[in-house]
C-alpha cells in the first residue's frame, strides 16, 4: 500500500545481497585467520610446516603419506566462486560513479569519525583485492605445490614475494574491519569498543606473523639449490 | 571571587562564511576572537558573536536546551547541537564551524533540515496510521501498555537536528537513502499498537537499497546522536526482521 509513493520498493533481492555478502565475508574473514596461522608454521620450523601441509591435502589417505595437492586445487576453485559472489554483491557499495567519491571525500574532510574512515580503507583494500586475489588463487590452480621447499621456491626464486607482501595487509585490514562490521550490523554485539580493539590487535598481529613467515620463506628459499626439491622429513 | 574577576581565556572562532543570496560570494572560513565566560556553550558564543561583532553571521536557534534541533552544526568534525557543546571541552581554544553537510545550505551556519524532515516524511508517511478508518471523537481512546509508551517514548525523543543524516557517509554519497533519522521514526510506528501498517508495508519503503539494506553500518548516526538515541540497535533490529519477512 505504501509501495507506490516511494521511488524503489522493498525488494528481496536486496536483502539475499545483503546476506551473501555478510555470509560470503565471515566466511572468508574465518578462513584467512586459519589460512594465516597454518601458512606460518613455518616459524617453527620445515617439519611442522610439513606436518601441517600434509594433514590438510589429506597426506593420511595417501599410501605415501604426502597428501593430494589436488585437494588444494579444488578447494581454490571454491574460494574463487566464494570471492565471485562476495565481490558481485559488495559492488554496490563503491563509489561508482565520480559524484559519489567526491562526496563522500568531502564527507571525510568534514565529518572526523572512526569508523568512516575505517570503511574508507576498507573499500581501498577492496578495490586492491580485485586484482591480487585472483592472482593469488590462480597460481594455487596452477601450481597447487606446497610445502616448505616448494613455497619457498615460489615465494623468492619466482618472485611471488611482491604478491604476498601487497596481499597480506590489503586482505588483513578489509578482513578484520570487515568481521568487526558483520558483527555490529546484525547486532551481534553492542559491546563496539571492546570489539574494535580486537580487530585493531587482530590486524597488527596478523601483519606481523605475515610478514615473519614470508622473510623465513625468503631466507629458504636463498639457500635453496636449484632444481628445488621437495622437503622431505628425515 | 566574583565571576567578573576571573578573566576569561580568549577563544578562536574559525567560522564558514557563505551567502547563497549574495550574488558573487564565495564560500570562506572568517576567525572570529572572543573572551570565555564561564558555562559558555557554541550557541552562547554564537549569540556574543552576532551581536558584539558581525550582525550578518547567519545561524539557527530556538530552544537554546537540545530540544528543538535547531543549532546542529559541525563543531571541530563533530556534528552536534551548538547549544549542547561547551567550549571548555576544547582546551586549545580554537573551535570551527561548519554547516551541517546534506542539506540545501541557508547560509553561513544555517542549513534547511526542515525542508529535508517535511520531505523525508511525506516520502516514507512518518505519521500514525489508525488500524481501523471508523474515528468516533466520543469513543474512549483505548490505554496503552506502560511498557509499549516507554518503547515508544524513548524513540521519540528524535528532535529531527540532522546530525545523523549529516554524519552518515553512506547518505552523503546516495541521495535517496533514508538515513537514520527516517529509519528511526518507521521503528516507532513499527512498535506502535495503534498503527496499522504490519511489516511487509515497512518493507516496501525501507527493505531496500535506500533503506536498511543500503546502510553500510558507518555508525556516525550511532556515534554523533545529540539524544543518543540507539541508531545501532534499531537498525540492526529492522535488518534483521526484513532479512526474514520476505525471502
Amino acid at each position: 500500500m505504501l509501495a507506490s509513493y516511494v521511488s524503489a520498493t522493498g525488494h528481496p533481492a536486496s536483502a539475499k545481497a545483503d546476506k551473501i555478502q555478510s555470509i560470503t565475508g565471515v566466511l572468508m574473514g574465518c578462513f584467512l585467520l586459519a589460512h594465516l596461522h597454518f601458512e606460518s608454521s613455518i616459524l617453527l620450523g620445515k617439519e611442522a610446516f610439513y606436518t601441517v601441509v600434509q594433514f590438510l591435502e589429506g597426506g593420511m589417505f595417501s599410501s605415501t603419506g604426502h597428501g593430494f595437492p589436488i585437494v588444494t586445487k579444488v578447494f581454490s576453485v571454491f574460494m574463487l566462486l566464494v570471492v565471485m559472489a562476495h565481490a558481485a554483491v559488495a559492488l554496490r557499495r563503491f563509489p561508482a560513479q565520480i559524484g559519489q567519491w567526491r562526496a563522500l571525500r568531502r564527507h571525510m574532510s568534514v565529518i572526523n569519525h572512526k569508523d568512516s574512515h575505517a570503511w574508507f580503507w576498507q573499500l581501498i583494500t577492496g578495490f586492491v583485492l580485485f586484482f591480487l586475489v585472483p592472482v593469488h588463487l590462480f597460481t594455487m590452480i596452477a601450481n597447487p605445490e606446497i610445502g616448505p621447499h616448494l613455497s619457498a621456491d615460489r615465494v623468492y626464486n619466482q618472485n611471488a614475494w611482491l604478491l604476498y607482501a601487497l596481499l597480506l595487509p590489503a586482505v588483513v585490514i578489509h578482513a578484520m574491519i570487515g568481521l568487526y562490521r558483520v558483527a555490529v550490523k546484525w547486532g551481534l554485539t553492542t559491546k563496539r569498543t571492546g570489539l574494535r580493539k580486537l580487530a585493531k590487535g587482530l590486524i597488527i598481529y596478523l601483519i606481523v606473523i605475515g610478514l615473519m613467515s614470508l622473510i623465513s620463506y625468503l631466507i629458504i628459499g636463498s639457500d635453496l639449490s636449484l632444481p628445488v626439491e621437495a622437503y622431505r622429513p628425515s | 571571587m566574583s565571576l567578573e574577576a576571573t578573566k576569561g581565556r580568549m577563544l578562536t572562532f574559525n567560522i564558514f562564511r557563505y551567502d547563497p543570496q549574495e550574488p558573487g560570494d564565495k564560500p570562506k572560513m572568517v576567525k572570529y576572537q572572543l573572551e570565555e565566560t564561564p558555562g559558555m556553550t557554541v550557541f552562547i558564543a554564537l549569540n556574543r558573536l552576532r551581536e558584539e561583532q558581525d550582525t550578518s553571521l547567519q545561524f539557527d536557534f530556538v530552544c537554546r536546551a537540545g530540544i528543538c534541533g535547531s543549532c546542529a552544526m559541525v563543531i571541530n568534525g563533530f556534528p552536534t547541537l551548538a547549544c549542547r557543546t561547551l567550549t571548555r571541552k576544547y582546551p586549545k581554544g580554537d573551535i570551527m564551524l561548519m554547516p551541517l553537510p546534506g542539506f540545501e545550505l541557508i547560509g553561513d551556519l544555517s542549513v534547511n533540515t526542515g525542508k529535508f524532515m517535511r520531505e523525508l516524511a511525506e516520502r516514507l508517511k512518518l505519521w500514525l496510521h489508525p488500524i481501523s478508518d471508523d474515528l468516533d471523537v466520543h469513543r474512549l481512546e483505548a490505554p496503552m501498555d506502560p511498557v509499549e509508551a516507554a518503547k515508544l517514548y524513548e524513540l521519540e525523543r528524535c528532535v529531527e537536528c540532522g546530525v545523523c543524516v549529516s554524519a552518515c557517509a553512506t547518505k552523503q554519497m546516495r541521495e535517496t537513502f533514508v538515513g537514520a533519522v527516517g529509519m528511526m521514526k518507521l521503528a516507532r510506528f513499527e512498535l506502535d499498537s495503534r498503527d496499522g501498517r504490519g511489516l511487509e508495508d515497512y518493507y516496501h519503503v525501507i527493505g531496500n537499497q535506500d533503506g536498511v539494506f543500503g546502510c553500510m553500518t558507518l555508525l556516525g548516526c550511532q556515534d554523533n546522536c545529540p539524544k543518543d538515541l540507539p541508531h545501532m540497535q534499531q537498525i540492526a533490529y529492522l535488518r534483521r526482521k526484513m532479512a526474514v519477512t520476505l525471502v
